[in-house]
Formats: structure tokens, sequence, C-alpha cells
């Protein structure tokens, strides 16, 4: 697994340069709670018919503040955005709470990070 | 403008009997506007995972995430823990795995296309389809002593050994199941209700299937040539005779047909694996605590399933994500809805084989 660091103003710009549709498979947005109210935002991804091969983009963020949307470049991620909203409670933009929790749910429920 | 309703099919559909809704907006009898809610059973088995339970403990777990493919979610836990951990298992352990995994897939796709059937107004092939789907059921229940939700993979290696006269019967039942199989492929290839009436229904292009990230046998009946069973070395499937099944037609009867075949090239794995079984233990005792991060995927009868392990070198882990084959796919599902006519919905809804339960871990 290849981990590349990319701040958050550059990931859009990053992955942009980086996914080639045909070549690299977009498995998911994921989220991981760190310290401090911060949270590791991964874009990962694996390339077609070779083995073993996962490239993951990564980004150290605040809890509030606002992770650009990669739906125009990645349309299937728009999924994963929803679910990562909904479980760290975080602002990616364009995507909607309510994917899984409704309002009376406990909100934020894998976010790390005071409320 | 046209005059535009709106028609939903869930939560509750007699075409679905899983909690999903999707909400389709209709001018006429074309769909041209989807929407999607699949979050009525969320579980919170993620959060499970990191603040009530052990790493060694967690594989059994991840097993109630899904019914349909317990052992897939058991085998990609217990693989990302081995990868952390570091360690190699026993060839025969390896060999076990795939049978399981193989043996998964097959009452799997056996599920999905007697639903099809029955989706098709074919109840007698549903009947047909189901009862033969016995057998494999009987079968898991000899290797692991369950029908579902199988506690059969664990760190280190599986829990349960086969003898020879097991392996005999197996292979006997494998036989017997093949012929049956055949029979299927000549109903869904010639029977009006399985075959004409779904040609050109449901289409998926290739080059939507890239765009949208689409997997397995939703992305190989569009000629996508993707599956993780191709892209993984963690077990021996170039030993045991696997062959990715493809089709180009990309529709629901190309979907029906690459499930057909990959339940033919199922079976002579698991034949491959019962004539070859290694010597040897099936288990391997690991030392040591998960530290570090890792990525591991693998093939569930619906596609790429991959899950993500954070460990920090205790007992407790920091982070589990579940990344699940239907749940990836919702928005091929609704691109290939979209232009689609409503009466067709209910049939391509049951051709993606969706799983809500690995939907809502």
């Amino acid at each position: 697994m290849k981990k590349i660091e990319v701040s958050i103003e550059s990931v859009r710009e990053k992955i942009k340069e980086f996914y080639d549709y045909k070549k690299w498979h977009f498995l998911t947005l994921n989220g991981v709670a760190l310290e401090d109210d911060m949270l590791e935002i991964q874009w990962i991804f694996s390339e077609y018919a070779v083995k073993n091969e996962i490239v993951v983009y990564y980004a150290h963020v605040n809890c509030d503040e606002v992770i650009p949307s990669v739906v125009d470049i990645i349309p299937s991620a728009i999924i994963s955005q929803r679910e990562i909203v909904d479980m760290f409670g975080v602002n990616i933009e364009g995507s909607e709470k309510g994917l899984y929790l409704d309002e009376d749910s406990q909100q934020r429920p894998l976010r790390g990070c005071s409320i | 403008m046209k005059k535009t309703i709106n028609i939903p099919i869930g939560s509750q559909h007699i075409a679905l009997l899983e909690p999903v809704r999707f909400k389709f907006e209709c001018e006429n009898e074309k769909i041209v506007g989807v929407g999607s809610d699949v979050g009525f059973v969320h579980r919170g088995i993620e959060k499970a995972c990191t603040t009530k339970f052990k790493f060694d403990g967690i594989g059994y777990v991840v097993a109630r995430v899904c019914g349909l493919c317990a052992i897939t979610h058991s085998m990609t836990y217990t693989a990302s823990i081995e990868k952390l951990i570091g360690g190699e298992i026993t060839q025969k352990a390896k060999y076990l795995r795939i049978l399981l995994l193989e043996l998964d897939r097959v009452h799997s796709h056996m599920l999905c296309l007697s639903h099809t059937c029955e989706n098709a107004g074919f109840e007698a092939m549903f009947m047909r389809i189901m009862g033969d789907r016995e057998d494999i059921m009987e079968i898991q229940e000899l290797i692991t002593g369950n029908r579902v939700q199988f506690d059969y993979i664990s760190i280190g290696g599986v829990n349960r050994d086969i003898d020879a006269a097991q392996a005999k019967n197996i292979l006997a039942k494998l036989e017997l199941l093949k012929h049956k199989v055949l029979g299927y492929i000549d109903e869904f290839t010639n029977n009006w209700s399985l075959s004409l009436k779904f040609k050109g229904i449901g289409v998926l292009t290739l080059d939507d299937a890239y765009r949208f990230n689409t997997i397995g046998p939703l992305a190989r009946a569009s000629g996508l040539q993707a599956d993780v069973r191709n892209e993984i070395d963690y077990l021996p499937y170039d030993e045991v005779g696997f062959n990715m099944q493809t089709h180009s037609d990309g529709d629901i009867n190309a979907r029906n047909l690459v499930r057909l075949s990959e339940l033919l090239n199922s079976i002579e794995m698991c034949n491959n694996i019962l004539e070859g079984l290694p010597e040897g233990e099936i288990f391997t005792k690991l030392k040591g605590k998960p530290k570090g991060d890792t990525v591991v995927r693998f093939e569930a009868p619906r596609g790429e399933l991959m899950y993500y392990v954070k460990g920090n070198g205790s007992a407790m882990l920091d982070r589990v994500r579940i990344k699940t084959p239907t749940f990836s796919s919702i928005p091929a599902f609704s691109h290939v809805f979209m232009g689609a006519d409503y009466a067709d919905a209910p049939a391509i809804l049951a051709s993606f084989d969706p799983c809500l339960s690995c939907t809502a871990k």
C-alpha cells in the first residue's frame, strides 16, 4: 500500500492528475479519527489487473474544515462521501447528511474529537 | 415539459425482500430521475469493532455483517490482521479458505438466480434452484458446522479440517450440482422468460462500468475485466483453476450468464482443491498485536469487499472500515435505472443482487 500525503487544498488537483478511470479503480473514501480534533481523510484506489497495487491519497484536516468533493472527477464517490459526512460529522462540499443516520440517531459516531 | 410522477420501490417491496428504497421520477413509463435510501437498518458494526471487541474476536463479529457472504467478511478482516502482525499460514489452510469462499459464491449466486426466476414469474425454476441450493448448504454445514454465518476462519488458519470421507462426499455432491447448473444454463439461454425477456434490458456499457467503478458480476457482464481474485496474492487462486468470467452485452441476461459461468468455475475450483489438498496443519499460532494500517480486498459474491484496519499495538483497534460491494455500487445502480421503463425496474434491481445487510453494516 502506497500512501501519499496531500494538503486538503491541493487534493482535488492531485487526484485529477492521478485518476485515469480505465487504469485506476476508486475503492472508497475513508476517515480515521486522530487526536486533537483532527481527522485523516483517505481516497483509496487500486490498479486494475495488477496484484496488490493500492494507492491511498490522504490529508489531515481539522474536524471543522470544509473538505472538497471529488464527485465531478469520480462520480461513484458520492455515496462514500455521504457516508463519511454521517459517520464523522464533517462537511464535504455538496454532500447531504442523512444517508445512514436519522436526526434522532447518535450523531458523528466514529468521530474521536469532542463535539 | 411533460408531467412527472414519483413512484417508489421499497423500503418493503415484493420484488426485493430487503430494506432499501429507490424513488423513481417517471415521465410516462420512462425513469428520468432516481433517488436512493439505504439507511433503514444501520447497525454500527464499525464502531463496535473499535469499542466493544478485541482484535482477535472481531473476525467472528464481522461474519455477522452478512449471512450470505459471512466467510468473505471474516476472511478479509483476518487477512488484514495477518498482514499487520506478520507470519505465514499453511498452504492447506489457504486452500481450505478458498474452498469455503467459492462454496459461498455458489450458494449466493444460486440465491440470486432463483430470485431472478421468481421476478420473471417462473416460480417452478425458483423452487428448483432453491431446492438444489440445499446441497451447498449441506456441504457448508459438513465443513463448518453451520449452514450460514460460519465461524470457520481464524487468525492463523481455519478451525476445522476435512477428512477423506468428507472430501469424497463433497466431490459427489458437487458433481451432481455441476449437471444441475448445466441444466440452468440451458433454461437461462433458451427459455423466453429468462433470456429473451431480459435481453437489452438494464444495460450498463463498458465505459460506464469503468466510470462508475463498477464491481463484481455487474462489471464483468459489461466486459470490465475486474475480479479481485485476479488482483491479490494472499490466496493461491492461480493454482486452483480460477478463470475470470465476462460477457459483453451488459444487460440483465449477461449478468445471469456471468453468474452461471462463475458457478461452474467455482465448482471446478472446489473439485481441484479437494483432489489436490496439501498435507499439513490447518492452523499456525501467530503472535503479536496489530500495529500500523492496511487495506485488504477479497472478491465477495457481489464484488469487491474491502477492509481498512488500523492498529496501535494494543488489543483494541483504532479503525475498522468496511466497504461492501452493494454500497459502493449504488451510483452505478442509479445510472442503469435512468432511461429504463418503470415496469422493468424490479427485474433490473434483482439483477444487481443487492445485499442490504452488508450495506447497512
